[in-house]
């Protein structure tokens, strides 16, 4: 008889899921066109309040808000493919970013590319080596992310003993500039979410993490082999995660284990804020740039209203709690 | 016959934390080569007063890993029952300390009740709950660290006794030995691991399964809460502690402690020897002179090679990778078949 | 509804003196009649088997004495007096207790917690002698007296903790027993065990309702038989009154409909032959030829190994072995990439787990397995699947309106039709393999299931599916292959057979069938 599927910690006992009756069915049409009605109405009553507020749509507000968004924005639509194949989050990229910036900086005596590429490389081997553990074998994701994390601060810490890395060459100013007043941080996000949503909606890989997301089973009954698919998602989030660090890199002028702190919460906020659900087989691309733009926006809503830093970071949290809540109402599991 | 039979109990889940102890104290004396500060009184304390912080915080974590799920929340619970404590515990430490843990307790069952009652996986709500905790903690504290007057509560909670334990980890130890207690001689502790083995055979058995949830993140947080407190009351002070560092000792003291990834298994002694085994780590390599990264190292890896070793597909993959290996080396040795070969269960 | 009593059966089911007695009940969900008029009555003692097929209502019947479900209308008398049991807690606390074929037992840990487990009367620090000697008696009891009350159960043998499940029963004062399937994957050595045990119960004044597929035990250890069909109970009889052929009778009624398409046996050559399918523990050398154009069915009922063969051959288990060629070439078994290469094709009988994407809409789950068709320089073309999905859903019968809408808002028929509406337009025909293809799936659906089956035998595929429902292999196959725990009993061409020998292999085969 067929195995029962045992997804481990922090993600619950799997209910078996079943065809619903036709009373519950209706039930839930119905809850979901709530669902969208409040995420729109929440969407309309934040634009209202943004543009209402003084300031906000002042030239600096929008720079600094797209300059803020550019970094946690690359780090989310990677997060997005590990939530969307299922794999909840990942807990070492902001350690992933960080140690991207120091390869990335110690790299620029070679060039400016060469730096680039050496950077991302090593974002993406280091993520698709968990990616290949939770994939091929099906560790349990969270506990892998936690190795990682580990490993990368001790490697790291051995490597630079806790100092800065400073830049190797020059050629990384390029990454601080503007292209006709859009900052270049910015323009790389945009292309960052245009390959990101352009994978998921029109390559048959982005349709297999969909369907490894939904219902890992089916996945397989299909014929997709749902551990290249894990691999991969796990690899792209190397990739952008890596960008990011490069990007904060340029912008601080060194390399610093201290940059990533607290993106992997930032970026996960983002993408459930934004819609995607946690458990995986839904949610976009698209969608996590929604979800980073309006932290993004209420954090610079509360700055301008005098909020403390400190009441933004817990206004935050009790969105993400709300959210989450609100997802559920709206898809009983 | 006998030395494979004794090397398996060793092996077992449930003993392992212990051999690695053994394991860890024998080479962390051997790397002291007679140089007297590892074995010392001075390293059993700081091991000790490491216990005191991070075993309540394992054990409400591995606690919730028993039952299938994942409290990401323990380390905001920890700072945040922190500075309730030292900020209300000002004219009465008691108080404070009532507060704290009340604190803690609540924030578990609000999140107990959210799960049980929606029907959500516990990352979702716990990393709310986490962001939360931490955001009122950054509010409180305006991200500042603030000072507990009282200082002679400092001075009492780590007062050495028998030059090894102070009344802070000597309270922890405790706390180890009631879990231990109820978890293994009480009804509560069967539907725990009943709860964690299978949830819906439990509940059709007639454990109240939502009850075992709700319980367990209540003491999870109640638990970080009392460490919270007893380290904000010890240090004099209360501040934000980042994330990482607590999140990561303490989720790799309870699977080396032996709880498992799949639920169903774990037991508090376990959990502590998997604790102490990171405290030695730490101070014992930093009494013996190395450099800090290799305790993340260490770690990491350990993690990484038990989360290897508890995969579910592993088994699998190992078995099917060694019969293609085989049926390759047969067909190299010149065998024939008539039809393609059945591969051999 | 009138009917009259079969002769010889028991008027009113047995009532008098019973324990448990139920009294024209009437139960529906929606439109569906689900249980009839049922009145059914069991004595103190009484070991009272229950025969029926899937969807007569046996399920249902169960949940109400239980208390998952509340009756419509009728009354239940425990003891002579009406009881409305409302909650589960209420039918353990009035004595009704169920060993459903899913076992509710916590393996990792042992014999003494779960027999314990969910008790209220347990007290907080539970380990204590009385409770371990209750617990020695229940397992001696039952025939399990020598085990050790710390072993885990994962350590024992599925007819091992089927027993102690029902030892935590019998702690729980259990009076009626309800045993759905027990035996379903027993060995003869564990179904003996379990039949002492039964017979111990007895002795005490248990009573015991025995939910079975299998006549031959019906004969063994039941006292008395209620046959069950279509919601109804159509008799009651003592066992040694009625023989195996009249109760396949009531169980079966009236001839089957006529909703079956003629089979134009369009016979081509044998597009798949497998030979030594072998599963470890559940399948052995099982061997099947499936012709182009015919539909094989596998007969054989839970434990049979049936439904696990034809998932071997999909390349969904991993433990199987054996030889499988598809049109000349030989097939690798253990993959399912490999199987759709070969153009072997499987629907699943777990719909909901296995077979859709429920949250995904029904234009992905149609083109799930075909995206690499519609992609131009690496990119899909969504007005081409889009198009290639109205075409295929056109094709099965479901309307293109509902492309966009997620797969769990189709009823079970449409959805089962999404999965068969994959495995059309391939570029040449190949094997369908289908576990149980109309299970959960109402009458009107089914028609249109069975046409969509014929259509794919006039392209030319080969068909081959498993069922439980013997009406519908008898109607649809044109090479019949019944199968008995695990090995194959007899093959029949179309007209070789009766519903009769079918029902007779799959549930006690006489020796020699079984080699």
């Amino acid at each position: 008889m067929s195995v029962k599927e045992s997804p481990g910690i922090g993600l619950g006992t799997a209910s078996a899921a079943r065809p619903l009756p036709e009373r519950v069915r209706m039930g839930q049409n119905a809850r979901r066109k709530a669902l969208t009605a409040v995420r729109i109405g929440a969407l309309v009553a934040l634009t209202v309040g943004a543009l209402a507020t003084p300031g906000f749509t002042s030239t600096l507000s929008v720079l600094s808000l797209l300059t803020a968004m550019s970094f946690i924005g690359c780090v989310a639509v990677g997060m997005s493919f590990i939530t969307i194949t299922g794999n909840i989050m990942s807990l070492c990229l902001g350690a992933t970013l960080s140690a991207s910036s120091l390869v990335f900086m110690a790299s620029l005596g070679l060039g400016v590319l060469p730096a680039f590429l050496a950077a991302v490389a090593f974002g993406v081997a280091v993520t698709a080596a968990q990616g290949f553990a939770v994939g091929y074998l099906q560790a349990n994701p969270i506990i892998v992310s936690i190795a990682g994390l580990a490993l990368i601060l001790g490697c790291s810490d051995y490597i630079t003993g806790g100092q800065r890395i400073y830049p190797a060459g020059g050629g990384y100013q390029i990454f601080k500039e503007k292209v006709h007043g859009m900052p270049v941080e910015a323009i790389i996000l945009f292309a960052a979410v245009a390959v990101g949503q352009v994978m998921l909606s029109l390559t048959r890989f982005g349709r297999n993490m969909y369907m490894v997301g939904s219902n890992p089973r089916a996945a397989e009954a299909a014929g997709i082999v749902r551990w290249r698919t894990v691999t991969g998602a796990y690899t792209l989030a190397g990739l952008f995660t890596s960008v990011a660090g490069i990007l904060l890199a340029a912008r601080y002028g060194s390399g610093d284990m201290e940059l990533g702190t607290g993106y992997d919460y930032d970026a996960i906020a983002a993408v459930l804020v934004g819609g995607t659900a946690i458990h995986g087989g839904g949610g976009s691309v698209l969608r996590t740039l929604v979800g980073v733009a309006v932290i993004a926006a209420v954090k610079v809503i509360l700055i301008l209203h005098g909020f403390s830093q400190q009441m933004q970071y817990l206004i935050t949290g009790l969105i993400v709690l709300g959210v989450v809540m609100l997802h559920t109402l709206g898809e009983s599991r | 016959m006998t030395h494979t039979f004794a090397l398996r109990r060793l092996v077992d889940p449930s003993v392992r934390p212990f051999t690695i102890l053994l394991c860890a104290i024998f080479t962390l004396a051997v790397a002291d080569r007679g140089g007297g500060r590892f074995l010392s009184l001075a390293t059993a304390f700081s091991v000790m007063q490491l216990f005191a912080t991070l075993g309540p915080v394992a054990l409400g974590l591995g606690l919730s890993m028993l039952i299938r799920e994942f409290d990401l929340s323990v380390a905001g619970m920890l700072s945040l029952a922190g500075c309730v404590a030292v900020l209300t515990g000002a004219g009465n430490p008691w108080l404070g300390a009532f507060l704290g843990v009340g604190v803690g307790i609540a924030g578990g069952t609000l999140q107990g009740l959210v799960m049980t009652g929606l029907r959500i996986r516990s990352v979702g709500v716990t990393l709310g709950g986490l962001l939360t905790f931490e955001g009122i903690t950054h509010v409180l504290t305006r991200s500042q660290t603030i000072v507990y007057p009282n200082m002679r509560i400092a001075l009492v909670l780590n007062e050495p006794i028998l030059g090894v334990l102070s009344m802070r980890s000597a309270f922890t130890v405790a706390v180890f030995l009631i879990a231990a207690v109820v978890m293994s001689l009480t009804r509560i502790g069967r539907d725990v691991v009943a709860t964690g083995s299978d949830r819906r055979a439990s509940r059709v058995a007639g454990v109240s399964t939502d009850s075992v949830v709700i319980g367990v993140f209540a003491v999870s947080g109640g638990l970080s809460a009392l460490a919270g407190v007893l380290l904000s009351y010890s240090l004099a002070a209360a501040s934000p502690i980042a994330l990482s560092d607590v999140l990561v000792p303490a989720s790799a003291a309870a699977i080396i402690g032996g709880v498992s990834l799949a639920g169903g298994r774990g037991r508090p002694l376990s959990i502590g020897a998997g604790v102490l085994i990171l405290c030695l780590l730490r101070s014992g390599l930093n009494a013996v002179g190395a450099s800090p990264y290799l305790h993340e190292i260490a770690t990491g890896a350990v993690l990484l090679m038990v989360a290897v070793v508890d995969a579910p597909l592993l088994a699998r993959r190992v078995r099917s990778w060694r019969r293609r290996l085989s049926s390759s080396q047969l067909r190299r040795d010149g065998a024939t078949y008539l039809s393609p070969p059945a591969s051999s269960g | 509804m009138n009917r009259s009593p079969t002769v010889g059966s028991i008027p009113g089911g047995g009532a008098g003196h019973s324990i448990i007695t139920t009294r024209n009940i009437w139960k529906s969900f929606g439109p569906v009649e689900a249980l009839k008029d049922v009145s059914f009555a069991v004595r103190p003692g009484e070991i009272r088997g229950v025969c029926g097929e899937n969807g007569a209502g046996k399920s249902t019947l169960i949940k109400i004495l239980t208390g998952v479900y509340r009756a419509d209308r009728g009354t239940v008398l425990v003891d002579g007096e009406a009881t409305d049991i409302r909650r589960p807690q209420q039918a353990q606390e009035l004595g009704i207790a169920l060993v459903a074929q899913e076992l509710s037992l916590t393996l990792h840990q042992t014999i003494e917690d779960n027999i314990w487990l969910g008790n209220r009367t347990v007290p907080l620090f539970h380990r204590r002698r009385v409770f371990r000697d209750r617990a020695v008696r229940a397992l001696e009891t039952v025939g399990l007296g020598s085990l050790d009350l710390d072993t885990p159960v994962a350590a024992l043998s599925i007819g091992q903790r089927q027993l102690v499940e029902v030892a935590r029963l019998l702690t729980r004062n259990a009076r009626v027993l309800i045993l759905d399937e027990p035996t379903a994957a027993l060995s003869d050595v564990e179904i003996e065990k379990i039949f002492a045990a039964l017979r111990a119960l007895k002795q005490e004044g248990r009573s015991i309702i025995y939910i079975t597929h299998r006549l031959g035990e019906v004969f063994e250890i039941c006292d008395t038989v209620t046959v069950m069909r279509n919601g109804e109970v159509v008799a009651t009889h003592h066992v040694e009154r009625i023989d195996r052929d009249r109760l396949i009778e009531l169980m079966l009624g009236r001839p089957m409909g006529e909703m079956y398409p003629d089979s134009s046996s369009r016979s081509g050559g044998p597009l798949m032959v497998v030979e030594g399918l072998r599963i470890p523990g559940v399948v052995e050398d099982f061997h099947l030829v499936a012709p182009r154009g015919q539909i094989v069915c596998i007969a054989g009922q839970i434990g049979s190994g049936a439904a696990e063969a034809v998932r071997a051959i999909a390349g969904v288990v991993p433990e199987a072995t054996g030889r499988v060629v598809v049109s000349g070439r030989p097939l690798q078994l253990n993959s399912v990439p490999q199987a759709l290469a070969s153009n072997v094709m499987f629907i699943s009988e777990d719909r909901a787990g296995e077979g859709i994407f429920l949250h995904m809409s029904v234009l992905d789950n149609l083109v799930a397995t075909r995206l690499g068709e519609y992609s131009r320089g690496g990119l899909l073309s969504w007005p081409a699947l889009r198009s290639a999905a109205a075409r295929l859903a056109g094709r099965v019968g479901v309307s293109r309106t509902r492309l966009r809408a997620r797969a769990e808002e189709l009823s079970g028929g449409n959805q089962q039709k999404l999965a068969f509406a994959r495995s059309l337009e391939r570029k040449e025909p190949g094997v369908l393999l289908m576990n149980e293809p109309t299970r959960g799936v109402d009458v009107g659906a089914r028609s249109e299931i069975y046409r969509l089956m014929q259509e794919f035998c006039d392209l030319g595929y080969a068909l081959v599916m498993t069922s439980s429902d013997l009406e519908e292999v008898m109607g649809l196959s044109d090479v019949i292959v019944t199968m008995y725990r695990g090995r194959q009993v007899a093959r029949y061409e179309r007209g070789q057979a009766t519903i009769h020998r079918v029902l007779s292999d799959i549930t006690h085969p006489t020796v020699e069938a079984v080699a």
